[in-house]
């Protein structure tokens, strides 16, 4: 039990420490990125993401040094990822709108699906964990009515509507989450880091060329094939581009 | 009326914005603004009219149209938009006039008038000139509405742009129409062209209209964009592409071809516009001020302050706000001269963007934040910011007024060494004037790739209640179950009371109490089985229990033990001198044993 108990303490004590020393290794890059050394912000910030740890503020910042670097594919991935993580806050939606101004390439959006973009929208601005919880809550208090009517017996006027309007929300709340996951996870995304990034109509390049892609676009990853990948570009435009000139977000 | 019903929408919701070349006149608060959407018609046209009030009034009358008698109007009704930006309510009413020419000339258009409070606000002038001939059609439309044999097409595409030679940042419109000329199904699709080496926005769409060309009638889907040329060159704006569903030709000698048009299967068709090529000009460099920082238009600079006394170390919020022509979210942030006296950092901006005419413009606020580091009369200088107006071909300056503060001493104010601005959670960037500030708290961090709905403790959480609601709705069933079935209830609990009986009997194991342990061993014996038999324990004889076991397919070795024990408790009771410890130990584990033996029985 002693053994027991003393190896609980020291699993603690390291997990502890290892995350006092991400945020040493943190404060390092940011005291560079202040002094305006840039690539040795990107090499502290890189070394916190290498040890398999992410946070918002993490990639916000690597996109704010690439940005200063003048990586401006890499900037825009960051805070992408970073609205990810942080989809409400307003400093990445803010770099993120202004860095992505800088791509040659800007495309315009045609919207197909007036539902998709009103459910984009509307989950957009919140975090897969915040949509999760809301689910749960009704999830609980729903089971909690099962339990007060079937289980303990306790039952009260209008108690099935209110069983009803819960499940309702319940499963407009697992709507939401499932649709935030699949705009999250399920949907790929890369960003083009390489300054020149011929788009074609086919899986080679002596297909035709379709676009000159620039650092910063964004697109969709539909499939792969052999060294290129499928996407779709925003205005919905289809075309292949070589794997290793994008990096997925 | 009739030839202006919406009949061709493109796929998008579309904003009304008028074509054409007028000026805006301004006057006050309210600002009229008057376009036509062509300016050349044919004496069989008809041409739209647009009067746009700009104002902060709601409630304004409609405006007066000066005597025309060249043309019939008939009025197409009024839209109106209400926004509010930072607190300013401002209204804008869109009224729209169908003009039928009576005769041909070049006519203008002007004193439009709105009279409220006694002023008359009045637009601006615009001219209209009427040919003498059925339509207005320029040669390159009617060339563009034939094929390569000089048939009539049915349908094309067109794109122009209206500037060919722009300066790089300076905006050229791109215009596409597209032209039918028979029925269509359902709404067409549109791809958009490619715009590399541009800044794009769209502008919006017309309401459809009718054209003649080539002596048909055509109807007309037109979408604008504003571009921004980003590089200088030659730059190409690729095809757009349109697919539609269109009506194939009826057959006359089919008896149901009344229906043909309504019912008839459709043919799909794609119809692409040719490329369009720019040649984008680079800015003069005679004359470039040196703080320029690439915004191209037509703009002028405020400055205003949210309070004018403060104290030291206190926060003043400067807003600079940059409006005009051109393109806003492109305006960069006006440089800000080292001031001994204040510490200056960028809190925000914003934009508020707005189309007159088809060009791109708006208003793009710079929020500064200065902080007195000493106390007394100070002043925030003016700001000068530079442009380049692509109209004048010129380089211009704008500034700002100057904004006096007062700076009190606050009560215990000591003199301290200027250090850099922190807060708890943000450090102000000072190098970026364009980003914003990194973050100095790592936050909240997790293992990369992990999600919440697939983590044990989430998984748990929910888990949890739904366990719990099962466990209820089993307990209930049970308890259900033993009030409705006394047999199943019995059954339940009868080796539960056997067990208690045993353990009674169990203390009395001793030569002494030889008659009451076997009383008791035999009632823990007979009340078991009556309870596994729903039976009474009276009236349970050897007999009984050999027949009611046998019909269960006990055992007969079982059946044979149980009658011994019965037997044996029986005699021990009336002759308790005989028994020795031996017997009671042997008999206690011949009735647990017997026990094992009965639950292995089915009973019903």
């Amino acid at each position: 039990m002693t053994n027991k108990i003393l190896t609980i303490l020291l699993v603690t004590l390291v997990c502890a420490s290892a995350a006092a020393g991400q945020d040493d290794i943190f404060q390092t890059g940011v005291k560079y990125y202040q002094e305006s050394n840039y690539d040795d912000a990107i090499r502290m910030f890189s070394k916190i993401e290498k040890s398999g740890i992410e946070s918002a503020a993490l990639y916000y910042n690597l996109g704010n040094a690439y940005f200063k670097s003048g990586d401006l594919g890499r900037a825009v991935l960051y805070y992408h990822r970073a609205k990810r993580l942080g989809p409400g806050d307003a400093d990445i939606i803010n770099n993120l709108k202004f860095a992505s101004q800088f791509s040659k390439v800007q495309m315009v959006g045609v919207q197909l699906n007036p539902i998709e973009a009103f459910l984009k929208d509307t989950v957009g601005s919140y975090q897969l964990s915040a949509l999760g919880w809301l689910f749960s809550l009704f999830f609980i208090i729903f089971i909690i009515l099962l339990i007060m009517k079937y289980g303990l017996q306790f039952r009260f006027t209008g108690i099935d509507a209110v069983i009803i309007s819960i499940l309702c929300l319940t499963i407009f709340a697992a709507g939401l989450t499932s649709f935030k996951y699949r705009v999250d996870y399920l949907d790929r995304r890369a960003v083009i880091l390489a300054p020149e990034a011929p788009v074609y109509s086919g899986p080679s390049s002596n297909s035709e060329l379709e676009l000159r892609g620039a650092p910063g676009l964004v697109v969709e990853l539909l499939r792969e094939s052999g060294d290129y990948y499928h996407v779709l570009l925003e205005n919905k435009r289809r075309g292949w581009i070589k794997k290793d000139l994008v990096a997925e977000i | 009326m009739k030839l202006l019903r919406p009949g061709i929408l493109f796929i998008c919701v579309f904003a009304l914005f008028a074509i054409g070349s007028e000026t805006t006149a301004k006057v006050s608060d309210i600002e009229i603004v008057v376009s036509l959407n062509r300016d050349t018609i044919g004496l069989e046209e008809q041409v739209i009219l647009q009067i746009t009030v700009n104002s902060s009034e709601q409630n304004l009358p409609a405006p007066r149209l000066p005597t025309l008698p060249m043309f019939k109007v008939y009025s197409q009704g009024r839209s109106s938009n209400i926004s509010i930006t930072n607190g300013v309510v401002s209204a804008t009413l869109t009224y729209r006039y169908i003009f039928t020419p009576q005769r041909a000339g070049t006519f203008p258009i002007e004193n439009i008038s709105i009279v409220h409070k006694n002023k008359r606000f009045t637009g601006n002038s615009v001219e209209l000139t009427v040919l003498n001939q059925g339509v207005a059609t320029p040669k390159k439309l009617e060339g563009s509405a034939r094929d390569s044999r000089g048939n009539s097409r049915d349908y094309f595409l067109e794109a122009a742009v209206d500037k060919k030679n722009p300066y790089v940042g300076q905006q050229v419109t791109l215009t596409l129409k597209f032209y039918i000329a028979v029925q269509n199904y359902g709404s067409p699709e549109l791809s958009e062209p490619t715009m590399t080496g541009f800044w794009s926005e769209v502008i919006g769409n017309k309401p459809v209209y009718f054209q003649r060309i080539n002596n048909r009638r055509y109807k007309v889907s037109e979408r604008k964009y504003a571009l921004f040329p980003t590089q200088t060159g030659e730059l190409t704006i690729g095809r757009a592409m349109i697919s539609a569903t269109i009506a194939t030709r009826r057959n006359t000698r089919d008896p149901y071809s009344m229906f043909g048009n309504v019912f008839g299967r459709g043919k799909d068709i794609t119809v692409r516009s040719d490329p369009v090529t720019v040649n984008v000009k680079s800015l003069p460099t005679k004359k470039k001020p040196k703080n320029f920082t690439g915004t191209v238009g037509k703009f002028s600079i405020t400055a205003s302050a949210d309070k004018r006394k403060v104290e030291v170390n206190q926060p003043v919020t400067v807003l600079f706000k940059i409006t005009g022509v051109g393109n806003i979210k492109s305006v960069a942030e006006p440089a800000m001269p080292d001031l001994a006296d204040f510490r200056i950092y960028r809190a925000s901006s914003s934009e508020n963007t707005s189309r007159v005419n088809d060009k791109l413009g708006g208003t793009k606020i710079y929020e500064e934040v200065f902080i007195p580091g000493r106390p007394g009369e100070m002043t925030i200088p003016s700001i000068s910011y530079n442009y380049f107006d692509p109209e004048s071909r010129k380089y211009k300056t704008i500034k700002t007024r100057p904004i006096k503060i007062s700076v009190i001493k606050p009560e215990g104010y000591v003199a301290a060494p200027q250090s850099p601005f922190q807060s708890n959670n943000m450090s102000i960037d000072n190098e970026a004037r364009d980003i914003r500030y990194i973050k100095t708290d790592l936050g909240d961090t997790q293992p990369i790739g992990q999600v919440l709905i697939f983590r044990p403790i989430y998984i748990a959480v929910n888990s949890l209640p739904l366990a719990i609601l099962a466990g209820l709705i089993v307990i209930r069933k049970r308890r259900e179950k033993l009030q409705a079935n006394v047999g199943y209830a019995r059954s339940r609990s009868a080796l539960r009371m056997a067990r208690k009986r045993l353990s009674k009997a169990r203390k009395l194991s001793n030569s002494e109490t030889v008659v009451d342990f076997y009383a008791e061993l035999n009632s823990a014996l007979v009340s078991y089985m009556a309870d596994k038999l729903n039976i009474s324990p009276h009236g349970l004889t050897t007999d009984k229990v050999r027949e009611l076991l046998s019909e269960r397919e006990a055992s007969e070795e079982l059946i044979a033990d149980i009658i011994n024990v019965i037997q044996q408790c029986d005699y021990a009771r009336y002759a308790p001198s005989t028994i020795e410890q031996e017997d009671i130990d042997e008999s206690l584990k011949t009735v647990e044993k017997v026990m094992v033996g009965i639950e292995g029985v089915k009973f019903d």
